[in-house]
Parts: structure tokens; sequence; C-alpha cells
């Protein structure tokens, strides 16, 4: 009797050992990774390699190392992989997709280790990341001069940055007198946001500084990333989130993005970053296309992609190629 | 105005455990130690005793009338597949939608569900293997089937019975901390806050003070278990353990 209820404690004793496995592993993502079926796609564009279609670069097709990327494992990220990927292909050069998996630390890892030849990231995340002691800025450039060197040390080259800006964004129910952050600073509001924030000078520690925004919460609240800061919003829970730019819900749920008037926020504009010995390889064939195509992404973009992976729960690759193909980049 | 925030929020990543857990100020204050192990007993103890309140009774019941035996072992043993952060997780949309804030129904409703299955099924068991020739016996001399339930087989089975409220009580502390990824707090902050910040203190923290507060709950029940037996079942109990090893 005795050592069947023990047998029986122990087996219970590891049920929320494997609960909070399945936390630790959730509350990791930025994001809600709603594809993890992207696997390598590279039927979309090796056929057609030799078709005319492919008419802003030169006819011959690139001759060099296949080009292995992967996107970080949520939506927007797999997403961007697949664009930049399936962009590549069409443009003849020899591309791996690989699943997607980790987030910026394995990203930056696998340009380091050799693992991968091109990751697309977010400026101001791979500032934080390389340079963490550099002061954070909302004026990109400054971001590229720190981060460029940065990127070199571990064996890769960072190519111009997009238009396109996922960023901190402070977020408010529609209905709030608000327009920038600074209009909060009266408002008594409770805060949500990850557990990060309270450490970071960019979120809590900045919006409290008198010098900066000087804003004094009613509360703050720890809500991990994704679709609870929503819910918690508009069921008055919280009066404000600290969320992302180009996330769906918030204009889905009638949310509207606060100004940021003080330039707390980095700025967080995508950018691919590609190993120094694929690009040695190939050479201004590869970076040209590669800087034209993130010329052509833009916020909105980023946000219709969230729109569609995340609130219409479509596939990315489908999401990538029908972008490409309006744009006549495939 | 002091403002509202979360304590812990400035630990230091290099800072030693011990240097962590032996400052004064990561017991007190808002957040700190004393203030979440409140949280998280307040909100155990109400998820366990209400589970005991309700299951014992009924698997009681049923089991003195030999009712529901395959649907209390195979039912009740399945709901253990269920994750109970699932649930939570789960009832949190909904619990806002209504709005019943964060806490505490998604979080009670998830830990009394976990605790219901070990209390439901240990009763259950525990009623069931009272030997028949007791229950003759009582009969016999004259009692009621409320007094056999109540005076003869709740006796001999409270050792068993006591036994699944202390494995749901140990589950449901160890559970708990969950809450604290669901908008909550309670002592599964540290674990939170850790992975959060990347602070291995942190983490290491939550999941001493949590461990420790489990094995004090069992040490607590099998205390509990001392005083509240009757000395002849007791004596009942360790020979039975001696027959069959």
């Amino acid at each position: 009797m005795t050592t069947h209820s023990k047998r029986r404690t122990v087996a219970k004793l590891l049920a929320p050992l494997v609960a909070f496995g399945l936390v630790a592993a959730a509350c990791g993502s930025d994001d809600d990774s709603s594809d993890s079926g992207a696997d390598t796609t590279e039927a979309s564009g090796s056929e057609t390699s030799e078709a005319p279609g492919s008419a802003s670069t030169d006819a011959a097709v690139p001759d060099g190392p296949t080009i292995r990327l992967r996107g970080q494992d949520f939506s927007e990220a797999i997403t961007i992989a697949e664009v930049y990927g399936q962009y590549l292909e069409a443009q003849g050069f020899d591309v791996e997709i690989l699943t997607p998996a980790g987030f910026r630390t394995e990203a930056l890892d696998g340009i380091q280790n050799g693992d991968l030849d091109l990751i697309i990231d977010y400026i101001g995340g791979t500032q934080a990341a390389l340079a963490p002691d550099a002061p954070p800025s909302a004026d990109p450039e400054e971001i590229v001069a720190v981060i460029r060197p940065a990127v070199e040390e571990i064996g890769g080259v960072l190519l111009d940055y997009s238009p396109a800006v996922d960023g901190d964004a402070f977020v408010v129910r529609g209905d709030s007198e608000a327009t920038t952050i600074s209009d909060v600073a009266g408002l008594d509001y409770v805060l949500g946001a990850s557990s990060q924030c309270p450490e970071r000078p960019q979120c809590l520690i900045g919006l409290e500084d008198p010098e900066i925004y000087g804003i004094t919460f009613a509360d703050f609240v720890t809500l991990e990333f994704g679709p609870l800061l929503g819910e918690a919003l508009s069921s008055n829970e919280v009066d404000a989130v600290i969320w992302n730019t180009t996330a769906p819900q918030i204009t889905d749920q009638g949310f509207k993005v606060l100004e940021d008037d003080q330039g707390l926020f980095p700025a967080q504009n995508i950018a691919p970053i590609v190993s120094t010995a694929v690009l040695d390889a190939y050479g201004p064939a590869l970076a040209g296309p590669l800087d034209d195509l993130s010329a052509l992404i833009t916020t909105d973009d980023l946000l219709a992609w969230n729109t569609q992976t995340d609130i219409e729960l479509r596939e990315s690759d489908a999401v990538a190629t029908e972008w490409l193909e309006s744009k006549g980049l495939i | 105005m002091v403002v509202a925030r979360p304590g812990q929020t400035a630990v230091p990543r290099d800072i030693g455990f011990f240097e962590w857990f032996f400052d004064a100020d990561t017991w007190t204050g808002n957040g700190g130690i004393i203030e979440s192990l409140i949280d998280t007993v307040v909100l155990c103890a109400a998820a366990t005793a209400v589970a005991a309140l309700i299951a014992v009774p009924i698997a009681a019941v049923l089991a003195h009338y030999r009712k529901a035996q395959v649907a209390s072992t195979w039912l009740v043993s399945l709901s253990r597949a269920v994750p109970t952060f699932a649930i939570a997780a789960l009832l949190v949309p909904w619990s806002l939608r209504r709005g019943w804030g964060f806490e505490p129904w998604p979080i009670f409703i998830a830990l009394f569900l976990l605790a219901v299955v070990p209390i439901y099924l240990n009763t259950y068991v525990a009623i069931r293997q009272v030997p028949e020739g007791s229950v003759d016996a009582a009969r016999a001399l004259g009692y009621g089937e409320s007094s056999v339930l109540g005076r003869i087989e709740f006796a001999m089975g409270a050792s068993l019975i006591l036994a699944g409220i202390r494995v749901a009580a140990i589950q449901v502390v160890a559970t708990e901390p969950i809450r604290a990824f669901l908008g909550g707090d309670g002592l599964g902050r540290y674990v939170r806050d850790g992975f959060g910040q990347n602070n291995t203190t942190l983490v290491v923290g939550g999941i001493i003070l949590i461990g420790g507060l489990a094995a004090i709950t069992g040490l607590l029940f099998v205390l509990l278990e001392r005083l509240v037996l009757p000395t002849g079942v007791r004596r009942l109990v360790r020979q039975q353990g001696e027959r069959q090893p």
C-alpha cells in the first residue's frame, strides 16, 4: 500500500515539471508561432531558375555555394525568411530554407559557427545581443554604425536595412485620450508588459524616468508576449501594454499605438546578415538583389503578412510567394 | 506616490544565490517572498480544500454503494492526462471577457481539477478496500448504512484518504507557479522573471522556494495523519502494511 502511493507521488511530482517545460518553451517566443510546418521549400523557385521570368538581374545563373537560411521561430520571422529565400531562388541562387528554429541567439550563433549563411534580424535587437553596452537609439543609422563592426566580428556582413520596422509599441485601447506616450503621464494607467520590461532602460525604466517620460503607473502586470496582451487590454485589466508595432491584433481589436515622442524605443528595422564566406563567393551579385528586396519591404507589408499568418492562419511560405508575385519579383 | 511595481525588478544577474536569498529586501515589500508565499499558500489551500470537500463525500458514497466503479477508475484517471497549464491558459481569456480578471478563477479551477483526481481515487479505493467482515460485523451490531460508512469505512480508510489529499496538496503546490505565466503572481514569479531576464539566480531561488513549500506541505500532512488517526486504526494500518510488503 505504501509503496503504491509512493510511486504515484513520484509520477505526479513529474507532471508539473513537464508543465514547466512547456511554459519555458512557450515564454521564450516573441510571438505565437503558428507555422512550424514551413519546411524546406525548394520546389517553388528551383525549376523556374532557367525561365525568363527573373528580369531584374543578369540572365546568368550565379555560381557559388548553397545559401542556407533559417527563420527565427515566430510567424513574422518565418515569413520574412520565406520572402528572402524564395526571392533568391527565383534569382537563380542555390538556396536551402531550413525549418524555423530558435531566436536571435541561435540565428547569430548560426552565422558565427557557419551553420547558416543568411539571417534576417531586427537591428535594435542585434545591437542588444552583440553590443549590449552601447546606448540604444531611435535612429537606425546610429545603430548600424554600432552593429556593423560587431557583426563582422562574428563572421558576417550587415547589408542595408529595410524601411520595414517591427519595434516596441506602446499600445492603448482605442478610446484612450492619449495620442503620445507623454500624454499618459497624468492618466494613472496600469501597464502590462513582459518580465524583461521592468529591468530595461528602453521599457519601464525609461517610461518612469523623469528625464524621459516620467510616467507614474498605477500598477504593473507581468504578461508574457502574445495574444494575452490584447485580451488583458480589451478587458480593462490593464490600460496599456508594450507590444510590437506589427502585431495584427492592434488594428483587429481596435487598439492604437501611441507616438514615441521622446524616442525611447530603439529602431528595429529588419536587415539581412550574410556570412562573410558566402558574400565573398558571390560578391555584389548577391548583395545587390538583397538590398533591392530589403528596400521594397515596408512595415505595412509586415503587418499584412502577420495578419495573414496569425489571424487568417495561412502558411508563411504561401504568404511569401503571393507577396513576391504581387510585386513581380518571382 | 509610490509606484506599485513588481518586486525583484533590479536583481543583478551576477548576484549569488545566498546573497539574494538572505537579503532582507528579497523577503519584504511588494513582490517579496513573504507576499508571494502568502499568495501561493492561500490559493493552494483553497483549491485543495474545495477539492477535498467535494471529492471525498462523492467518492465515499459511490464506493459505499459500489457504484460507478469503471467510471471512477477510468474517467478520473484519464483526466490526469489533460495538462493543468492548458486548462488554465484556456480559461484566462474566458475569465477576462467576463470581467473576472486574471485571477483567481482560471488558476483556481485548473488546480481544483488537478487536486480532485488523487483525492477522489484514493477515497474510492479507501472505502472499497475496507474488509467485508468489518462491514458485516457492524451491520450485525445494528449499524445503519450511514453509520457503516461514517464510523467503520471512513475510519478504516482515513489513512488512505488523507494520503490522497496529501498527494493532491503537493501536486497543487508544485503546479501553482504556472499562474505567474498567466497574469498572476505567487512564488512562480521568480521562475518567470528569472527566465525572462535570463537570471539563473532567480530561477534557482524560485525552484528552491516552490520545492521547499511542497516538502513542508508533505511533512505537515504526515503530522496531520498522526494527529487525526485513531490509535486503533493506526495500529491496523501498520499491521496491514506488514502483511502486504
